[in-house]
């Protein structure tokens, strides 16, 4: 009798610890710190991104995540609360490490890597681009890496709002 | 007795189900966000990063045939125009934002390619007369991005293959050719991009849909709407019995401007104009 007494007090407590966790689990909404990885991003006051930013959010800033809805995350970074979405938080593709060049250029492959498959399963990357830049040296990709230089310092566009009475 | 059995199973489920590490915060939320991502993946045909990729090829070829040009001042203006305008569109965040580049030479034309580049050559913005119609040909551009026109004319044939290549049995039963196959089909999808954007040109219906969302985002951004109009209808004048460069990419046909003039009556009136003007005057001159 004295066992089944025991029993059932052991119970309670793991009910009530399990209730706990549940409770503080992270689930729909929670409180945690997502770190930012991709550049461009900005928090918006509604998880759309037709509505206007209340901050821009540069590479390397930590937020604190309260819930998620879709692809979206409602998060607070420095004092403001607002919603930033998912691609702000997907790492780059890690690099494969095998010889692309000699897959293309002939060189034999006497089997399939794990590494191909790997590279295989993402499609277009960087290592695409590149083989695609040695097959074709006449392309400027060079001018290109140039214009992904080209952006607009976020005060120096807030002047330029201001001073075409435009809207911010 | 068994009751209880149950009710503790119960209330370890959390335990059980998720694991010891997963109740520490960030792994959950790690396990999240590859959730998502995984989800959408076998839902859309490319990625961002894909798109980026792809456009960043298509900007490389429109390079080999067009002079970049090198004025870092009017650069600079239209990269503010143009995000001022891409900020208020449907897709203000593509996957490496958008960049703005002016091409030298005297065709009247603009291109935007998948991911966010778009260019606009020295002759189309000297047809611009002011601040207002600048942001119009940018901001139908951005609907082009926003859109994903570009990534919608690879062949439906040449992205099942893409996806066969994708797939881990496909390399299994084509061994090393897969890497080799994916250039190629890489290859491939930049042809079909840079054939629609510099060669053919979109549908009716994408420049339709572009143009509405060029008076959406000036609206949004203040610029005034009617200056898609202004300029589409120099450029049907312009392009009478020319069937070349934009007059074949995005035709000015009456349908065209009849759509534009309805949506852009209804916009708010704009302020600022003349502080704009005077500004593309002093840059573009």
């Amino acid at each position: 009798m004295n066992r089944e007494k025991r029993l059932k007090k052991s119970v309670r407590y793991v009910l009530a610890l399990g209730l706990a966790l549940v409770l503080f689990m992270p689930g729909s909404a929670w409180c945690e710190v997502l770190k930012v990885v991709q550049p461009h991003q900005s928090l918006y006051p509604d998880p759309d991104f037709a509505s206007t930013p209340v901050a821009s959010v540069p590479v390397g800033a930590e937020v604190n995540v309260d819930t998620q809805a879709g692809d979206w995350y409602k998060v607070k970074y420095q004092g403001k609360v607002g919603w930033i979405n998912l691609q702000a938080f997907q790492q780059p593709q890690a690099q494969p490490k095998f010889n692309l060049g000699n897959l293309l250029f002939g060189k034999p492959v006497k089997e399939t890597s794990s590494d191909e498959v790997a590279l295989a399963g993402k499609g277009f990357t960087p290592e695409v681009e590149n083989a695609y830049r040695a097959k074709h040296p006449e392309l400027h990709f060079a001018q290109v890496d140039r214009i992904e230089t080209f952006t607009v310092p976020p005060a120096r566009l807030r002047a330029f709002i201001k001073e075409g009475d435009l809207k911010p | 007795m068994k009751r209880l059995t149950w009710l503790v199973l119960l209330a370890t489920a959390p335990f059980l189900l998720g694991g010891c590490a997963a109740m520490s915060v960030a792994p959950v939320a790690a396990i999240a966000v590859k959730g998502v991502t995984q989800a959408h993946e076998a839902a859309r045909p490319i990625s961002p990063s894909e798109e980026y990729y792809i456009g960043r090829a298509v900007a490389a070829r429109i390079l080999s045939r067009y002079k970049l040009y090198n004025n870092p001042e009017l650069t600079t203006y239209v990269n503010e125009v143009g995000d001022v305008v891409a900020r208020k569109s449907t897709r203000p965040n593509p996957f490496r934002g958008y960049h703005f580049a002016v091409l030298d030479t005297r065709e009247i034309n603009a291109f935007a390619c998948p991911g966010g580049i778009i260019f606009v050559t020295l002759g189309l913005i000297h047809t611009c007369k002011n601040e207002d119609q600048l942001a119009a040909v940018l901001a139908h551009e951005v609907g082009h991005v926003a859109h994903k026109d570009g990534i919608h004319s690879i062949s439906q044939a040449r992205w099942t293959k893409v996806f066969t290549a994708m797939g881990k049995e496909a390399v299994t039963l084509y061994g090393g050719t897969t890497a080799a196959s994916l250039v190629s089909l890489f290859e491939g999808s930049i042809d079909d991009v840079f054939q629609t954007v510099v060669v053919n040109g979109y549908s009716r219906q994408a420049e339709y849909a572009a143009d509405a969302a060029a008076v959406q985002e000036m609206s949004r951004a203040g610029y005034d709407p009617t200056a898609l109009v202004v300029i589409l209808t120099r450029m049907e004048a312009m392009g009478k019995g020319k069937k070349g460069g934009i007059f074949k990419t995005h035709p000015a046909t009456a349908e065209r401007l009849a759509r534009a003039k309805a949506l852009a009556c209804q916009a708010p009136p704009s302020k600022g104009e003349t502080i704009r003007a005077k500004r593309f005057e002093e840059i573009v001159g």
